[in-house]
């Protein structure tokens, strides 16, 4: 028998094994340890009887895989911890508060891009929660909060009667006079109202928006103009009353921005103006966009009380004050009230029985759309809910991961205080770069909002990003931090040291981390249900808005408006041979197959409303207004309102002929409930002059306003007998008609150079705008919902991924016992089944609860549509299954062998 | 069945971990050991013996130093730490809890 020393086997061990590719000392080591046991193996084979070269080989044996063998071994030696060098403990020299921050924050920074799977989904999915926010609170900023750019803004009031909606109603010169010189609460008070002029230039005519105005407007509102000098109390009547200021704009666009523009004479509607001013370029005309058109011009209302136009009751103008400094609204309304109460003692036949009120103008240039910002606000807020849960989620996840770092840490002496600020600074981080991404995220967002945003949201325009946005930003991430970050934290800190320190072996001690998990998806599946339930529903307002009929068909059809104003037209014969002219020349142009024109046109954004006076009935005040139409008689095919009863007009319905009238539907049965209007008799307007018309038809009813409103009272009139001068045409024609715009222009313009043409579109796009605002918050709420799907379904995912990981054993176990693929898919969709269930059941029923705050931009659809509500959950069920089957495919390839072999 | 190699393989760390516990061993004794009290069921040679042997040390569950007695070879002797005792008496505890559960899911009884 051979002695063999242990160097012999040494030399045979590393002949038979391949580079460790370790330090070289190790290296030796562990040659040397594994020749030692096969020296001792091959000891013992030879003292059984095994012959010595059967013995050697036999001991050899097992290193026969070289490469496996030294693999197997490199690995297990090398260091497995390759985590970054935790920040010093306590205690340790130059530790502070501040310094302690500032070291937490490098580690976090480096553990945060030693995961940048996780890092990634983090920071994206707070950006989205805080961006969403952000870009909300920026419109909610520039639109509601925002004071309204004026001088001391919160004393200036809408005043007038109370109407149906809460809000101030018009009033009348002699009235108006009434208040100014009675109230003592006031210390300005002024009117508006609207004016639409033909400015001449050079031959062109060109329809200006403008408004009319007491001359101390701009004094109450605290503006001085930049060039030339401010209206004057002595121009405000009808004499003087031709004086003009311009807007920047307009003084830029139409006159070079020539500063002699001052005392310059203008011609509009054949008369002579003076521009004595122009306003600061800084100067928003939000009053006149609110209630008219943004202004480029201002003119004064220039009345005195033996105009006929200036009675009371002629309610047309709107009265606009300043509340005395220190007065509050309660008693400036008391004030008001006790005036208006005098009056009607005073002419009981003028006023109806209303009470006045005092609108703050910002709530009153703000009241449409508050509550669409508002159900937004709370939309977004839940947006970040969801972020907060997910990221939150995120975070326990690889809190489970890191128990063994967190309890090391403890063990070598670090407080679990300092632990948790350690966390929370890993956070604070995490939520200051989702913040920051979700700020850059909101900066590019906001004007993409303001371009999809319908035109009743004016100021949403200048949304943008401002300090106040970043301010309320960074509070919402810190939070966002506190509140995503605190549950891991806190958890972390109670981490049971023994436990933690073999976590590796899978055991069940993460329970209450998965529960907390568990409950977080639950809250997401929660809110989810509640976004989508609330986009759901809007989409279906939407949906049945479009569906409205709107009484008639706007399809092909061109609008067009004119203005028809000046000496020429002084005379209504002349206006209406005019319409004449330009309706034929319409009607001649290719395609073209039926052409009217009208004082005024359904959606088109004005009214006209008419008193209505039946021969033979007592005239109250109460008598009704009526939407009035003046129409050439094309206009019912044009518009394709049904007739129901009776005539339509013909071209023998012109002055000198017998006045007649057609009635809407509505009309007809609120008048003459039970009895046949045809053949009645009734006087518009004033109630004592002006004749008798006679009710020829009864035609369908139109939703004017909007598609949404019922149908209103409507009458109409035959334009060659009431004449308008501003005229809206409506062409219908085959194919595309806003090709049709520039030869319609000029058809028009062939029969009057001096007429301007302008806000050319076609009807379809009245009714889209009339949609608008509904539109705007579905969109955004689309989006939202969608966003929240996602997140739900990733936090979903998360879960159940992390928990078929976790049991990746016992589904071994399961598998290897002898478990069905059904029962491994039981065993996983069971535990996801129950969080998608609770949050289903919660989401519904705060669902239920919350809808009814999106009321008002409902239509046709109760807050608690059950097709809806059932539709989301169907969704959110179809999306949460589909999360799951990747981590469940995982769970049945599971082989038994891999995860029992699992350490 | 053919998982049962490698539920044994498994089970290889609770098994060195619990023959340290009792007292210092070398690498080609614990082999031994595992082999005799198993009846031959269980195998470990030196290739899938050391892998698992340096994991443990490496995670400072068990730790090795060479010891020179007169008279035999120099050897590597390991010893389980407080950290390892601590790993120890939970892998007891979860093997027990995982068979209680096969015994309550699959109606196993283990001896």
């Amino acid at each position: 028998m051979r002695d063999f020393t242990s160097l012999d086997f040494i030399s045979l061990v590393r002949a038979r094994l391949a580079p460790l590719r370790v330090d070289p000392a190790r290296e030796a080591d562990i040659v040397g340890e594994l020749a030692q046991h096969v020296a001792e193996h091959h000891a013992e084979l030879v003292a059984s009887g095994v012959p010595d070269d059967e013995a050697i080989a036999m001991a050899l044996a097992p290193l026969d895989d070289r490469d496996r063998v030294a693999a197997d071994i490199a690995r297990a030696d090398r260091p497995r911890v390759t985590a970054p060098e935790p920040p010093p403990l306590e205690g340790s020299s130059g530790s502070s508060v501040a310094g302690d921050f500032v070291r937490d924050l490098r580690y976090a920074t480096r553990l945060l891009m030693q995961a940048p799977g996780f890092t990634a989904v983090a920071i994206v999915t707070l950006a989205l929660g805080i961006g969403a926010n952000a870009a909300i609170f920026s419109v909610l900023n520039s639109v509601l909060l925002k004071p309204l750019p004026y001088a001391d803004p919160a004393r200036l009031v809408m005043i007038g009667e109370r109407g149906p909606d809460g809000s101030a109603g018009n009033t009348d010169y002699t009235t108006f006079l009434d208040w100014r010189d009675r109230a003592h609460t006031f210390e300005e008070m002024a009117l508006i109202r609207s004016w639409q002029p033909t400015l001449m230039v050079n031959g062109e005519p060109e329809r200006i928006a403008a408004m009319r105005v007491s001359w101390n407007y701009f004094r109450m509102l605290g503006v001085r103009p930049a060039l030339g000098r401010d209206f004057r109390a002595d121009e405000d009547n009808p004499d003087r009353w031709r004086v003009l200021l311009i807007s920047d704009r307009l003084w830029r666009r139409r006159f070079g921005a020539d500063p002699s523009v001052i005392g310059r004479v203008v011609k509009m509607n054949d008369l002579e103006h003076t521009i004595v001013g122009v306003v600061p370029p800084a100067f928003e005309p939000l009053i006149s966009e609110h209630f008219y058109q943004p202004a480029d011009m201002w003119g004064l209302v220039g009345y005195n009380v033996s105009l006929n136009y200036a009675c009371r009751g002629c309610q047309h103008l709107k009265a606009i004050g300043r509340v005395n400094a220190g007065t509050s609204l309660e008693t400036a309304r008391a004030d008001i009230d006790a005036v208006q109460a005098q009056l009607r003692r005073q002419f009981p036949a003028e006023y109806a029985q209303e009470t006045m009120t005092l609108v703050p103008l910002q709530d009153e240039l703000t009241n449409q759309i508050r509550p669409a910002l508002l159900v937004l606000m709370g939309a977004v807020a839940f947006v970040l809910l969801i972020a907060c849960a997910n990221v939150a989620n995120l975070l326990l996840a690889r809190m489970a991961r890191r128990e063994h770092d967190l309890a090391l840490r403890t063990a070598l002496g670090a407080s679990r205080g300092r632990l948790v600020r350690q966390l929370l600074a890993e956070n604070t981080l995490l939520a200051a770069l989702g913040g920051g991404a979700g700020v850059l995220l909101a900066a590019t967002a906001v004007p993409l909002l303001a371009q999809v945003a319908p035109a009743s949201m004016a100021r949403l325009a200048d949304a943008h990003v401002d300090a106040r946005v970043v301010a309320f930003s960074a509070l919402m991430s810190l939070a966002t931090a506190m509140a995503f970050g605190l549950l891991p934290a806190l958890r972390a800190s109670r981490i049971d040291l023994r436990d933690a320190m073999h976590g590796e072996t899978r055991k069940t001690s993460h329970a209450p981390t998965s529960l907390a998990r568990r409950l977080l998806v639950a809250a997401d599946v929660a809110l989810a249900v509640v976004l989508l339930v609330g986009a759901g529903l809007m989409i279906r307002s939407v949906e049945r808005l479009l569906g409205v009929d709107p009484g008639f068909d706007p399809d092909h059809v061109l609008t067009m408006q004119i203005s028809m104003v000046g000496e020429a037209y002084r005379r209504d014969e002349a206006v209406a041979a005019r319409t004449d002219e330009m309706v034929a020349n319409l009607r001649a142009l290719p395609g073209v197959s039926a052409v009217a024109a009208a004082g005024q046109i359904p959606l088109g954004g004005n009214g006209d409303r008419w008193g209505f006076h039946v021969q033979g009935r007592p005239v109250t005040p109460e008598d009704p207004s009526v939407e009035r139409y003046s129409v050439t008689p094309e206009y019912f095919s044009v518009m394709r309102i049904p007739l129901r009863r009776g005539r339509l007009f013909t071209d023998a319905d012109r002055a000198g002929a017998e006045p007649v009238m057609l009635v809407g539907e509505r009309t007809a049965r609120i008048l003459w409930p039970g009895a046949d209007p045809i053949g009645q008799h009734v006087r518009i307007g004033s109630a004592t002059t002006g004749p008798w018309r006679t009710v020829v038809g009864i035609v369908g009813d139109v939703r004017h306003q909007q598609l949404a409103a019922p149908p209103t009272m409507q009458m109409y009139t035959p334009q060659g007998q009431v004449t308008d001068s501003f005229l809206t045409f409506v062409v219908r024609a085959s194919g595309d008609v806003s090709i049709l715009a520039s030869e319609a222009r000029r058809a028009i313009w062939s029969v009057a150079r001096d007429v301007p043409v302008y806000e050319t579109a076609p009807l379809m796009d009245l009714v889209a705008r009339s949609v608008g605002p509904r539109r705007f918050v579905m969109l955004l709420l689309e989006c939202f919902g969608a966003s929240a799907l996602l997140m739900t379904a990733v936090g979903l995912y998360g879960v159940i991924s992390f928990t078929v990981s976790e049991r990746t054993r016992e589904i071994g176990i399961r598998a290897a016992l002898g478990a069905s693929r059904a029962d491994i898919v039981r065993l996983v969709l069971g535990s996801g089944f129950l969080v998608v269930f609770s949050g289903l059941v919660v989401g519904v029923i705060v669902a239920a609860g919350a809808t009814r705050y999106l009321q008002g931009s409902l239509y046709g659809i109760s807050p608690t549509d059950p097709a809806t509500f059932a539709t989301v959950v169907a969704l959110l069920f179809f999306v949460t299954l589909t999360a799951q089957s990747l981590p469940i495919a995982r769970a049945m390839r599971v082989d038994p062998a891999v995860a029992l072999r699992q350490e | 069945m053919s998982h049962d190699r490698e539920l044994r393989k498994g089970s290889a760390e609770l098994l060195i971990l619990a023959l340290l516990e009792q007292r210092d061993r070398h690498g080609y004794e614990i082999a031994k050991l595992i082999d005799e009290r198993s009846d031959g069921a269980l195998k470990f040679h030196v290739a899938s013996l050391y892998p698992t042997l340096y994991r443990l040390e490496r995670r400072g569950l068990i730790r090795g130093r060479w010891v020179e007695r007169a008279g035999t070879r120099r050897r590597r002797f390991y010893r389980i730490t407080a950290e390892g005792q601590k790993m120890l008496d939970s892998q007891r505890r979860s093997w027990n809890a995982l068979f209680t559960d096969l015994n309550r899911v699959a109606r196993i009884r283990h001896a």
